[in-house]
């Protein structure tokens, strides 16, 4: 009978085959099969992190739309438009166009025709119906001044404001302050955002970390087994990493989809007012943002489990 | 020859109470052994040392050649691999079946190991133990008898070095623990070293082997095999 015990076996062929799948079987196959069992465990943790991915996501375009809003109005910032007069002299204009192409501060001086003026405001949603209001244009000739550094915008201001060929009512675009105000706003903005989704993000690793406890605890009679019989650490921890795994890729497909869908319905509805206001956000944006989601679902599934794993997998 | 198990000047308290008290001893590869003495003795300590469940408070404990008393938990699997364990509970996977059960305990150690290879093996190893005909059964289809029988076949499916079971024949009757007994002295005659710790009278005085006495965590008597005719009374205590 004990001759049985020790012939021993060991075929060597094919033992890199045979160790992946054994590999894939311990670890894949029974997290996968253990997920399936805790479903109603892991529902839980499945839903707050869906919308934690579905918040991130949407925050994270949205935070992309700002920062290309600021870029733009960074720039805009330093587009200074001088709004001349109906009834300004030619002489006049050309004058101011040189004294402002010799100022250093100056980078470009560009004149923009009634007509020009016009067209441009028919792009800006809005503004099409104010310019059919009127049976004449109502948008003045203008000379767009692009100052070298936004801190002199004020100071050429000043020096064209008194200008004969300039509107004396509506004499530039400058508004002090509106940009630095701006940018409180989309700082602000992006503070509050980030609160929020560490909040959500706190509860989900919680939600999900409780899940892998459960999971450990509903195991705990194999796991004692298995470390028993001399199974390495990888071999008993890694099954949960994977169920936690699973539970944050399923998340972030979902979140992945319904982010892409919502970006896609806006672009599809309004893609004018959407481009507006949503600037740089594209079909290809929206793609890269649920890859993200996906990516960051997986990281923050298997984290969790990893977190869960170091507090009571030696208990 | 190196001894598989070597305890030198072992100690263990759990706070202040010493579970064992300088304990010097070594066991031979194929050498059987009964570990004895009364409840709370440090039978189980002394098993759980030797299986690095625990480390010891201050000692050396070599087993199979790896100093468990400074193995690292990382490295736990690899002495774990080197010592077969068979507990009175038999600890086995009620959701597995009795062949799955030993292939389980022969693939968690070794991932070169195919999916039909421990399938051969493991069926050696259950018509070994003479439960060839039941592989298929789940363990609350066997007896208390068989079950531990699995046990012992998933313990010593991977060759390991060194046995060893705690109490192995507690919850069984005096013939099925007689049976179990068999399969130890076999597995004892084929080169693994094998450390039973028990309480059974019978079983002590009649296979004649040598008998590791334990009291209040100290090794007051190790007896050589074929002479523990007087150890009864120390079973009994």
């Amino acid at each position: 009978m004990a001759g049985h015990l020790v012939k021993g076996r060991f075929p060597r062929r094919r033992l890199v085959q045979t160790a992946v799948a054994n590999l894939l079987r311990r670890v894949f196959q029974s997290a996968a099969r253990s997920w399936a069992r805790n479903i109603a465990s892991n529902a839980p943790a499945l839903g707050s992190m869906t919308l934690l991915l579905v918040m991130s996501g949407l925050i994270g375009l949205t935070g992309f739309a700002l920062h290309n809003l600021e870029q733009t109005e960074a720039s805009q910032a330093s587009l200074l438009h001088v709004y001349l007069r109906d009834d300004a002299a030619g002489a006049d204009v050309v004058s101011l166009m040189n004294q402002l192409s010799a100022d250093r501060r100056v980078s470009t001086v560009v004149y923009v025709t009634k007509e020009d003026a016009l067209k441009r405001a028919q792009r800006i949603p809005g503004l099409p119906e104010l310019a059919q209001a009127s049976d004449s244009n109502p948008f003045p000739a203008s000379l767009d001044v692009q100052v070298k550094n936004i801190d002199d915008v004020s100071a050429i201001d000043a020096s064209v404001r008194g200008d004969v060929s300039v509107d004396p009512v509506y004499p530039t675009s400058y508004d002090r302050g509106a940009y630095q105000r701006i940018q409180a706003v989309l700082f602000g903005a992006a503070v509050a955002g980030v609160a929020f989704l560490a909040l959500l993000g706190f509860v989900a690793v919680m939600v999900t970390m409780n899940s892998i406890k459960i999971a450990i605890h509903s195991r705990r009679d194999e796991i004692t087994i298995m470390q028993l019989v001399g199974a390495p650490r990888w071999m008993v921890r890694g099954p949960f990493v994977v169920e936690g795994a699973i539970t944050g890729v399923l998340a972030g497909a979902v979140a992945g989809l319904v982010t892409f869908s919502l970006t896609m319905t806006g672009i599809s509805l309004a893609s004018g007012t959407f481009t507006q206001f949503a600037p740089g956000i594209s079909i290809s944006v929206a793609a890269v943002a649920a890859a993200v989601v996906v990516l960051v679902g997986l990281g923050l599934g298997s984290g969790s489990s990893l977190i869960s794993l170091r507090r009571h997998m030696e208990t | 020859m190196r001894p598989i198990i070597e305890f030198s000047a072992v100690s263990r308290l759990y706070g202040s109470r010493r579970a064992l008290d300088t304990v010097d001893l070594s066991l031979q590869p194929g050498e059987l052994a009964f570990l004895v003495g009364p409840s709370g003795a440090g039978k189980t300590t002394l098993l759980k040392l030797i299986n690095r469940e625990i480390r010891p408070s201050s000692g050396e404990v070599w087993v199979a050649g790896i100093a468990a008393h400074q193995l690292k938990a990382s490295r736990v699997a690899q002495l774990r691999r080197r010592v077969g364990v068979v507990f009175q509970d038999y600890k086995l996977l009620a959701r597995l079946t009795a062949i799955e059960n030993v292939a389980f305990g022969l693939q968690v150690g070794d991932l070169r190991i195919s999916e039909e290879e421990a399938r051969d093996r493991s069926l050696d190893a259950l018509e070994a133990v003479g439960l060839g005909d039941r592989a298929g059964a789940f363990p609350h289809q066997l007896s208390g008898g068989q079950q531990q029988r699995v046990a012992v076949a998933r313990a010593v499916v991977a060759q390991p070095p060194l046995l060893i079971a705690d109490e192995p024949t507690g919850n069984l009757d005096l013939e099925t623990a007689w049976g179990i007994m068999d399969l130890f002295e076999d597995i004892a005659a084929w080169g693994t070293a094998v450390l039973v710790a028990t309480h059974n009278v019978e079983i002590v005085t009649r296979l004649q082997r040598r008998v590791l006495t334990l009291v209040d965590g100290r090794l007051v008597r190790d007896q050589p095999a074929g002479k523990t005719g007087r150890m009864a009374w120390l079973a009994t205590s």
